[in-house]
């Protein structure tokens, strides 16, 4: 079994080195929306990234993440992820979880592809031995054949992609965090991404999945959290979900 | 889904916190990866050079040669004497020395890692030690070659190298950790350590010997110089001596402060490292 649950999680981030006048046009303002002060009269600057989240997860569910540039998306797949600890509230889950953001971690320009295979699964946590034996998959996978053993900077960006892309996809996740899936690369790769990306996404028990494209999330969840200014405004059905939405399309940003 | 439910055993999940206590210990059992970090970072100074690591030996070598010359005239030592203490204690100074300045971009430099996966923090902080321990040991080969060729002063008090080398590697965790800490949070201290380690070369006795410091200054620069200590236990070793007890004692002080201190401070800010990056 896999679950992932989440308390009443909270996320402020201090801003350090603001400039004064932010700090006084903040000041000024009454409390309240997404950045503040942290108590009154006290000169830190904070945002409120996420202001009382809960959700549960389980087994089998595919969640999609739906919410504008800023409403917490990433920071909440943060905490899911064990990175960013919650500043009050509480993060729990059961099942090797795999984050997947915006870069392979440990990728490294003068390191051969061989090299940073391991590198990166390393960093995810596996064992040398279960790399050895992902390594024959990511080899067929990615079509780079004696590229493997040059430096990683030779790579054209598709290239790039595609190392990256099949090392992601033959790890072996049991709770799935993506932030804006995965880019594949050219046409002809992108088909075959496809279909090992629905492989990938069959092995896991759970994904969290934050995207833009409602393409994308309907192809792969079975729900749907809003996120509005760091809180859940919504959570259902994607129908329900991406109504909600495109509601709050026409509603301020900021709260 | 929903807030709320309440079908799922809470009591059956792990809390997704780390403590600093696991962390530390954790970390050091996934020797795989900073053992792996730290060789990779030393393998890519070789990529495309003939001598890779080797040409911080070689500039180092230069260094002595020319400022042996100097200081067996400045302090009339004797070459015999002078010049290994001198190699001996600078080998050692450049290891510590990359240790404290590169320990304040420990988490500056590094947020593609923690930010994109869950690490344990201290895994940075060995990889970190590791890597300097490797270019150290390039120095010590070329050093124990100018013994061999030069002096052929060695003797079993060589062997001492290896129980003060692990207690600076003790020692270089805490630092590398309490400052990687420090610096992420306030970055005005980066600039602020590079410049004090620069001036710490020359008030530490490296250049010169102890000895030529009387009373009150020998107290300031010698006796309370937590440096010099960390130089002793690992360069008397290296010049076929036995340090002294009191090096010993000074050096597992430091060592018992330093990490207390550290774990109190990595204990309480550890959690916001991920949000000070």
């Amino acid at each position: 079994m896999a679950a992932l649950v989440l308390d009443d999680v909270h996320v402020e981030f201090p801003v350090y080195g603001s400039q004064r006048s932010l700090r006084r046009a903040i000041l000024e303002r009454a409390t309240g929306g997404m950045i503040y002060r942290e108590k009154r009269g006290s000169e830190r600057i904070v945002i409120r990234a996420l202001a009382g989240v809960s959700l549960t997860c389980r087994d089998g569910d595919r969640v999609a993440l739906v919410g504008h540039n800023g409403a917490g998306k990433s920071t909440l797949l943060r905490v899911m992820a064990g990175i960013y600890e919650p500043t009050r509230g509480r993060a729990l889950a059961q099942g090797r979880i795999t984050p997947l953001f915006d870069t392979m971690p440990g990728l490294d320009g003068e390191d051969s592809g061989y090299e940073n295979i391991i590198t990166a699964g390393s960093l995810h946590g596996l064992t040398r031995a279960e790399i050895e034996r992902i390594i024959p998959d990511i080899e067929q996978f990615s079509e780079l054949g004696e590229y493997l053993t040059l430096p990683y900077r030779t790579y054209s960006s598709g290239m790039g992609t595609r190392l990256a892309f099949s090392i992601a996809t033959a790890l072996n996740p049991e709770i799935l965090l993506m932030d804006e899936g995965i880019g594949a690369g050219d046409a002809r790769f992108a088909e075959r991404a496809a279909r090992r990306m629905d492989e990938f996404m069959g092995k896991s028990r759970i994904i969290v999945l934050a995207s833009h494209s409602e393409y994308l999330l309907r192809a792969t969840c079975n729900r749907g959290v809003l996120l509005h200014s760091g809180k859940i405004i919504a959570s259902g059905t994607l129908d329900e979900v991406f109504e909600r939405y495109r509601e709050s399309t026409h509603e301020p940003l900021a709260g | 889904m929903t807030a709320g439910t309440t079908d799922i055993d809470r009591s059956e999940l792990r809390p997704l916190m780390t403590t600093a206590r696991e962390d530390l210990l954790r970390g050091l059992t996934r020797w795989h990866v900073y053992g792996r970090l730290g060789w990779l970072d030393v393998k890519r100074r070789y990529r495309r050079t003939a001598l890779g690591p080797f040409w911080g030996t070689a500039s180092l070598g230069l260094f002595v040669a020319a400022l042996g010359s100097i200081g067996v005239g400045l302090w009339k030592q004797d070459a015999i004497t002078y010049v290994p203490f001198l190699a001996g204690g600078l080998i050692v100074w450049v290891f510590i020395q990359a240790i404290l300045t590169e320990s304040c971009a420990l988490f500056i430099a590094t947020p593609g890692l923690f930010k994109q996966t869950r690490l344990d923090y201290s895994v940075l902080a060995y990889a970190l030690v590791w890597r300097n321990v490797i270019a150290f040991l390039h120095n010590l080969a070329a050093f124990l070659l100018g013994v061999l060729i030069f002096t052929h002063n060695v003797g079993w008090p060589l062997l001492l190298l290896i129980p003060g080398l692990a207690l600076v590697v003790i020692n270089a965790v805490w630092v590398t950790l309490f400052f990687g800490v420090a610096c992420l949070r306030f970055r005005d201290l980066q600039p602020l350590i590079g410049n004090v380690v620069q001036i710490a070369i020359f008030v530490t006795p490296i250049f010169w010997p102890p000895e030529v410091l009387q009373s009150s200054t020998r107290i300031v620069f010698v006796t309370f110089n937590p440096l010099y200590h960390m130089i002793q236990v690992m360069r008397l070793p290296l010049m076929n001596q036995v340090p002294p007890r009191s090096t010993y004692l000074a050096v597992m002080l430091i060592a018992g402060v330093g990490w207390t201190v550290t774990f109190a401070v990595f204990d309480y800010y550890r959690r916001r490292i991920a949000y000070w990056a």
